[in-house]
């Protein structure tokens, strides 16, 4: 019959030939791992003692960071904070400290005196600290060109940049609100009478100076218009060699933040008394800003910041006692892998009908 | 002119061909239920052959030999018992003249432009009365392999299952039996039309009478099954319901009035088998449980006749075979055998859904942690809308470094293995109860990417306060914003990891692939310069960042922190709140890999060819031919056809109880 016929043609196929031919007749597709979804794979399942093992090993690697970091951060970095710009107002105005900064006419400076807690070792270096100065506003951000800065002949672009864009002579370079509001405060400082020399070359990203803002670029109608909005510059040297303008010109993250003045390449001895005197010219009075200056050294982690050295130890601490509760819980309350009674059909046996 | 083989014991057993000459044909359609041929013999005889299910036969037969008739519906009954499905065949000598008025009309209604079928119907109506019975044939339909376990895996995954048939109840019934739908536990309700007191209506031919007072059967046995139903399912341990219909009476139970009960109550039941239905009532009954019961509808056929339904329900699937390509045609899927359907509903229906989730939550979670940043970035600035990250980084963020690694977990995460899915199909809950995409999960995810945008945020922000590194200089808005972000990147696609069931090799080609695609992108980016930038903030920032020890120390800090919170949320939910599948894979995680398929080629390379041909007959399917008709799997076929050759077969022991059981059901006829 039909059936038997079929059945031994077939079979007689498979058996005296090969099996490439046997398989010709089958319109199966061909076997890939990738496509039947069987590649090898792992198959991590986060067993208690694998939790137990992770936290123990980040809490034993995290706390001896935190406390390397620690004392970097606490021991070897000294930090002098001093915030000047309250006292550095004259009694007779300091109920209209806007009027006095506004002067041009009143002298500005002031004599500050700074402890040196520990040994400082050399370099030291000088900061000057602004609070609630929003670098990171989206209009100040905005309001620069990179183009003209690095070379003259972009020296037109200025389209970001208004108002502080042109003059009637034309192009102000640099132009935008940034260079605009460059910081004029100046400090000097003496030990004993003898003046510290304060370096302030090589204060500025090396990357700037090479490329970002260019050596024929030079100082073009800057801050002679009506609204003066911070320090002159020298219009003979070239941009690349303006390093207080390049600081000024990287626009810090947060409202509070403090860029690099200079460097003080002697050691400071402890308990020495540091003279300062400062030109106190920027107005942060009009947005009730606040001016500090800082002396700081730095480490192989930076300047002084706790909060590495805390965080690490933190999260350390945390990963050791979750390492301990969980020791602890699968002690009292263990469940077994894999057990069968915990699935929901076996727990529940009365159930609903359907 | 078609030639028939003939022998015929008078001429001696010789055979000859006999030509005919085929007249009219009338089609087949599932409404008349019946197909007909008028042929000429040799001599000039005309005569109608018809053929179709009993019922309609059987209204058309003419008076006269009732004694032929009885015995035939006996053997009907008997057949439909064993479970094959039956046939009447019937004919009709035609006088000359009455076949050429009937020709006439025959031809105009083949020939008119509108209502042809209706036409037709009214045309073989006229000509097919009066028919004579010739007898009665059955054909053994078998069910394919594999059929009875798919269906018990799918009602233990939870799944309901309703057979829905144009057999008679009978066969229906005992389809039933051989599935494992129905069993001799279970209580059945059973709504037939051909019980007695509705045959002697029928009889009495007064149309509306018998319309009304089938509606009235119809009402008041749903009613009394409607009453009795409740008692069974209080105890947990009762039996089970199932209902048996008719497609007569569906017909009056589908009506709005009768509906509702109709829905009701087969909702309460785990099975239910509707049978002699057309197609029309499989797609209304398909479309009551779809809007009534508002479940998710699958059906699946493999016939013309099943389109209707497979259209009507929430996902079609047709099995090609055959009966040809309709029902593929009309289908959302198309499998070649019905057991093939754990497999699409169990193993890639459960993943699919798995992978959805998890594809889903991650693209939400991975763009709220990284936006989340720029949102408390946004106290610091005065509310002036400043971006935190860089233009070219925000467009790339979705496109380039987080988005290969989720496209292959939506392709490869298997939670669990194929057999392993089949193996417990009660896992298949899990997506009915939509366990992996609730509230509870998304406010979870929601809750963790907050937290992690704070750590991102303010761990990155305030760490970078003062000197970059012992050369005393800063760091400005952009290079923390890269810092941030190299952050944000890392941690997102480690979390990515976190989240996998099984990781392939092309999870870590992915993941650290988008890893270092970010720091090529930023080695390029901030390394050139072009005339066509409107600033030059990126310009070496990240090439200074990686050279001081800050960046290493603090993408150590970072990623751990923001993942802290996760992995103990994952520790914790997997240790005293497991998912099911979750104790599944710790009960087998050190099963060797099932990576060998059960009918692997690779051990049959060193066999005889006597042993390879015996290998290859037990691998051909035991199906071949159509027109075989044996593994019905339904009890009682071997004795029959045993008894009918005079042997004797001894009936096995669960066959016996069923046929007691059922003899004693379809005595009521």
């Amino acid at each position: 019959m039909d059936t038997n016929g079929a059945t031994t043609s077939s079979t007689a196929g498979g058996g005296s030939t090969s099996k490439s031919s046997s398989k010709k007749h089958s319109r199966k597709p061909v076997y890939s791992r990738f496509t039947q979804q069987e590649l090898p794979a792992c198959k991590p399942i986060l067993t208690p003692g694998l939790v137990i093992a992770t936290f123990t090993i980040i809490g034993i690697i995290f706390i001896p960071l935190g406390l390397v970091s620690l004392s970097a951060s606490e021991k070897v970095v000294v930090e002098i904070v001093d915030r000047y710009d309250e006292s550095c107002v004259p009694s007779n105005y300091s109920n209209d400290k806007l009027k006095f900064i506004q002067n041009p006419s009143i002298n500005k400076s002031c004599v500050r005196t700074l402890t040196v807690p520990k040994l400082m070792k050399s370099p030291v270096f000088i900061y000057y600290q602004l609070d609630n100065y929003y670098q990171n506003h989206r209009r100040y951000v905005k309001s620069r060109s990179d183009k003209q800065l690095r070379s003259v002949s972009d020296e037109k672009s200025t389209t970001d940049c208004s108002p502080e864009d042109k003059t009637v002579d034309g192009p102000i370079v640099p132009c935008g609100l940034v260079a605009w509001s460059l910081f004029n405060d100046t400090y000097w400082f003496s030990v004993n009478s003898k003046t510290i020399e304060v370096n302030k070359h090589d204060i500025a990203w090396k990357s700037d100076k090479e490329h970002k803002f260019g050596s024929n670029v030079y100082p073009k109608n800057f801050q002679s218009g009506g609204l003066i909005g911070g320090a002159k510059l020298n219009s003979s040297v070239p941009l690349s060699k303006q390093e207080d303008l390049m600081v000024w010109m990287r626009t810090a993250a947060l409202p509070t933040f403090r860029k690099l003045y200079g460097k003080i390449e002697q050691d400071l001895q402890a308990n020495e008394k540091i003279q300062v005197v400062i030109q106190n010219n920027y107005n942060t009075y009009s947005f009730s800003g606040k001016k500090k200056l800082v002396l700081s050294t730095t480490s192989w982690i930076g300047g002084k910041n706790d909060f590495l050295g805390i965080a690490y130890i933190i999260v350390g601490g945390l990963c050791l006692f979750l390492a301990v509760c969980f020791i602890l819980l699968y002690v009292i309350k263990p469940r077994p892998l894999g057990d069968p009674s915990y699935l929901s059909w076996n727990r529940s046996p009365a159930g609903h009908p359907n | 002119m078609i030639y028939v083989r003939e022998s015929h014991v008078e001429k001696m057993g010789k055979t000859q061909d006999v030509s005919y000459e085929i007249l009219n044909v009338l089609e087949f359609n599932s409404t008349r239920k019946r197909q007909s041929v008028v042929c000429r013999y040799p001599d000039g005889r005309l005569v109608l052959y018809c053929k179709g299910a009993d019922t309609v036969i059987y209204e058309r037969l003419g008076t006269g030999n009732d004694d032929l008739n009885k015995v035939t519906r006996v053997h009907l009954e008997q057949f439909g018992s064993a479970g094959l499905r039956t046939l009447c065949l019937a004919y009709r000598d035609l006088a000359p003249d009455l076949y050429e008025s009937w020709n006439e009309k025959f031809i105009t209604a083949k020939s008119s432009l509108r209502d042809r079928e209706k036409r037709l119907d009214e045309v073989a109506e006229l000509i097919e009365k009066e028919l004579i019975l010739i007898g009665a044939t059955a054909i053994e339909d078998k069910l394919q392999e594999g059929v009875p376990n798919c269906i018990q895996t799918l009602s233990r995954a939870g799944i309901k299952i309703w057979v829905l048939t144009g057999d008679k109840i009978e066969t229906a019934i005992n389809i039933a039996y051989a599935c494992n739908l129905l069993n001799n536990e279970m209580k059945q309700f059973i709504i037939s039309s051909e019980t007695d007191a509705i045959r002697e209506v029928e009889e009495r031919g007064d149309q509306t009478e018998i319309a009304r007072f089938m509606k009235e059967e119809v009402k008041k046995q749903l009613k009394q099954f409607l009453d009795e139903a409740p008692q069974y399912f209080c105890s947990p341990s009762g039996p089970k319901l199932a209902l048996v219909i008719d497609g007569k009476c569906l017909m009056y139970a589908l009506e709005p009035s009768l509906r509702i009960m109709l829905l009701t109550l087969s909702l309460n039941c785990s099975s239910v088998v509707c049978c002699r239905v057309s197609p029309l009532q499989k797609a209304q009954v398909t479309s009551l449980v779809k809007k009534g019961a508002r479940k998710i509808t699958l059906s699946i056929g493999d016939g013309a006749n099943d389109v209707s339904m497979i259209q009507a329900a929430h996902i079609g699937i047709g099995i090609s075979g055959l009966e040809g390509m309709q029902a593929v045609m009309a289908s959302d899927f198309a499998i070649a055998q019905f057991r093939f359907l754990e497999d699409l509903l169990l193993v890639h229906g459960r993943w699919s859904y798995i992978r959805l989730c998890k594809v889903v939550m991650y693209f939400f979670y991975k763009n709220l942690a990284f936006t989340l940043t720029q949102f408390w970035f946004t106290f610091g600035t005065g509310f002036s809308g400043q971006r935190f990250y860089d233009d070219w980084f925000q467009s790339l963020y979705n496109v380039i470094f987080t988005a290969l690694p989720v496209v292959i977990v939506g392709l490869f995460d298997q939670d669990i293995s194929s057999s392993l899915s089949k193996k417990y199909p009660e896992l298949y809950k899990e997506g009915v109860r939509n366990m992996f995409f609730n509230r509870r999960i998304v406010a979870i995810w929601a809750c963790f990417a907050v937290y992690q945008s704070l750590v991102f945020f303010y761990f990155v922000s305030l760490s970078s306060s003062t000197s970059r590194d012992s050369d005393g200089k800063m760091f400005g808005l952009w290079d923390v914003s890269t810092m941030a972000f190299t952050c944000v990147v890392v941690t997102v696609n480690l979390r990515l990891l976190m989240m996998c069931n099984s990781i392939t090799r092309w999870h870590y080609i992915s993941v650290g692939g988008s890893i270092i695609v970010w720091f090529v992108f930023i080695f390029v980016y901030s390394g050139i310069m072009t005339r066509f930038d409107r600033n030059d903030n990126m310009f070496w920032v990240i090439y200074v960042l990686m050279s001081t020890s800050y960046f290493y120390v603090t993408l150590l800090l970072v990623p751990v922190a923001a993942l802290l919170g996760d992995f103990l949320y994952l520790g914790v939910q997997r240790w005293f709140f497991p998912y099911d599948y979750q104790i599944v894979q710790e009960s087998h995680k050190d099963d060797a890999d099932s990576i060998n398929t059960p009918d692997s080629e690779e051990t049959k390379e060193h066999l005889t060819p006597d042993e390879a041909r015996s290998n290859a007959i037990s691998q051909l399917p035991k199906e071949v031919s159509k027109h075989s008709g044996f593994a019905f799997d339904s009890p009682g076929y071997e004795s029959f056809f045993a008894t009918q050759f005079g042997k004797y077969v001894p009936p096995k022991a669960w066959d016996v109880a069923r046929r007691a059981s059922m003899k004693s059901k379809s005595k009521p006829k």
